[in-house]
């Protein structure tokens, strides 16, 4: 999913995904995102960066 | 959208087709098993297989966390879900996995409060918005799913929010990857390994595979060329005499996997002795429960469970499926009593089980004409 905002202090982030769904996900165990980055998502946690 | 469309490629796939038919040792036949509900659904909904040689052919495995979970749980969460007050949340393909006396979508129309969430963390939400009510979260899935409910509970403790429990029926991959070696009923050539489930716990947990039982696993990407590639890497190691753990979804997957998530696992989890699986039965130390330390948010230890085993129905062969002894096709009820509509087993439930997938992308047709 992309990501479109980020709310630093509370570790979420509203990202996008391929069907223009959006979605808020927890980055709680990531090191910081940025709007544009692309993460892997499951069950609304990012697990991982994929490439952009 | 760049790797989505890269790698679904048809010319691509077909070029790495031929060069997989290059690497086939003459009279040798594969039986590679994909271990992942995930890559189930996309060999059937790109036609993979219809790529591959007759003599290499793919075992579905028993990564899809809804078909192994076993009737005993459904039968406890709807125990729960009846409770008086209670708000219970679960994830949308749960909803018409049968239980012994009916499903989650029937307690719901009984008059249960049952309710989808996306993830715990939006459990946790109704929690927030409905303090005099007790919120309950129905957790499943592998390593892919039980960091996001970890960190939910995490924050639930951080919180002090009291009318928010869970209850556990995560799962790992590793012990029943080892039952299935262990068993006699198959004879596996190599596993196309799990993607999600290796960018939480990594590559080194699945070393044991070559190490022990001498058989190359790949983990693999989700896209058609991923699985293609991965299959392609998996023959080259066979036929170069080669036996490791290689890494094909490098894009996501670090070796160590993510580090952060393993740890919030390992605080606010812990093995039980023993899990019942759908058609493997007992494996030790292969589910979670709530560690002590978030025993107050343990729903199993909240409420009185049922906690009885109950048997399949006998029509029903998710088990045989699950093990990849016998294909969804192959089942007595498929596509019959069994339908997505109206399902039997657990494995026509989930958009990710092996006769969903079937079923869902014409192969039932197809394979009822080879019959």
């Amino acid at each position: 999913m992309r990501v479109l905002e980020v709310d630093e202090p509370r570790e979420l982030a509203l990202c996008v995904d391929e069907q223009q769904r959006r979605q808020r996900v927890d980055t709680g165990l990531m090191d910081a995102v940025a709007p544009g980055e692309v993460l892997l998502v499951h069950a609304g946690t990012a697990l991982a960066r994929e490439p952009v | 959208m760049r790797f989505v469309q890269e790698f679904r490629d048809a010319g691509l796939g077909r070029a790495l087709a031929g060069e997989i038919l290059a690497l086939m040792q003459p009279g040798r036949t594969y039986k590679l098993m994909e271990v992942c509900g995930g890559h189930t659904h996309s060999i059937y909904r790109y036609g993979i297989d219809g790529l591959l040689p007759e003599e290499v052919e793919l075992v579905h495995g028993p990564g899809c966390p809804v078909c192994v979970l076993p009737m005993g749980r459904v039968d406890d969460g709807i125990a729960i879900a009846h409770e008086p007050g209670v708000i219970f949340t679960c994830f949308g393909d749960m909803l018409r996995v049968p239980g012994s006396r009916g499903s989650l979508l029937e307690a719901k129309a009984q008059g249960a409060d049952v309710r989808i969430v996306y993830s715990p963390l939006d459990a946790l939400g109704i929690a927030r918005a409905n303090p005099d009510r007790q919120v309950v979260f129905f957790a499943i899935g592998f390593e892919t799913t039980a960091p996001s409910t970890a960190l939910t509970l995490k924050r639930a403790k951080a919180e002090g929010i009291s009318n928010f429990s869970c209850i556990c029926n995560h799962v790992t991959i590793v012990p029943p990857l080892r039952a299935l070696l262990d068993s006699p009923d198959l004879r596996l050539d190599g596993f196309i390994g799990p993607g999600h489930v290796s960018s939480v716990v990594g590559a080194r947990p699945f070393q044991f595979i070559p190490a022990d039982y001498g058989r190359p696993l790949v983990i693999s990407g989700f896209e058609p060329l991923d699985v293609l590639q991965s299959i392609h890497m998996l023959l080259a190691q066979l036929a170069g005499g080669r036996c490791e753990v290689e890494n094909q979804y490098k894009r996501v997957v670090a070796w160590e996997g993510n580090q952060r998530a393993l740890e919030v696992m390992a605080e606010v989890f812990e093995l039980r002795p023993h899990f019942e699986w759908r058609g493997l039965g007992f494996i030790s130390q292969s589910g979670l429960r709530l560690s002590s330390a978030y025993a107050e948010l343990d729903a199993e230890r909240r409420y009185a469970i049922p906690d009885v085993r109950v048997a399949d129905p006998k029509a029903c062969q998710c088990g045989e499926v699950l093990k990849g002894v016998i294909k969804p096709w192959e089942c007595k009820v498929f596509g019959t009593a069994c339908t997505p509509e109206r399902p039997i087993g657990t494995c026509m439930v989930s958009p990710e089980g092996a006769c969903a997938a079937y079923y869902s992308y014409g192969r039932y047709e197809r394979e009822r004409e080879v019959v």
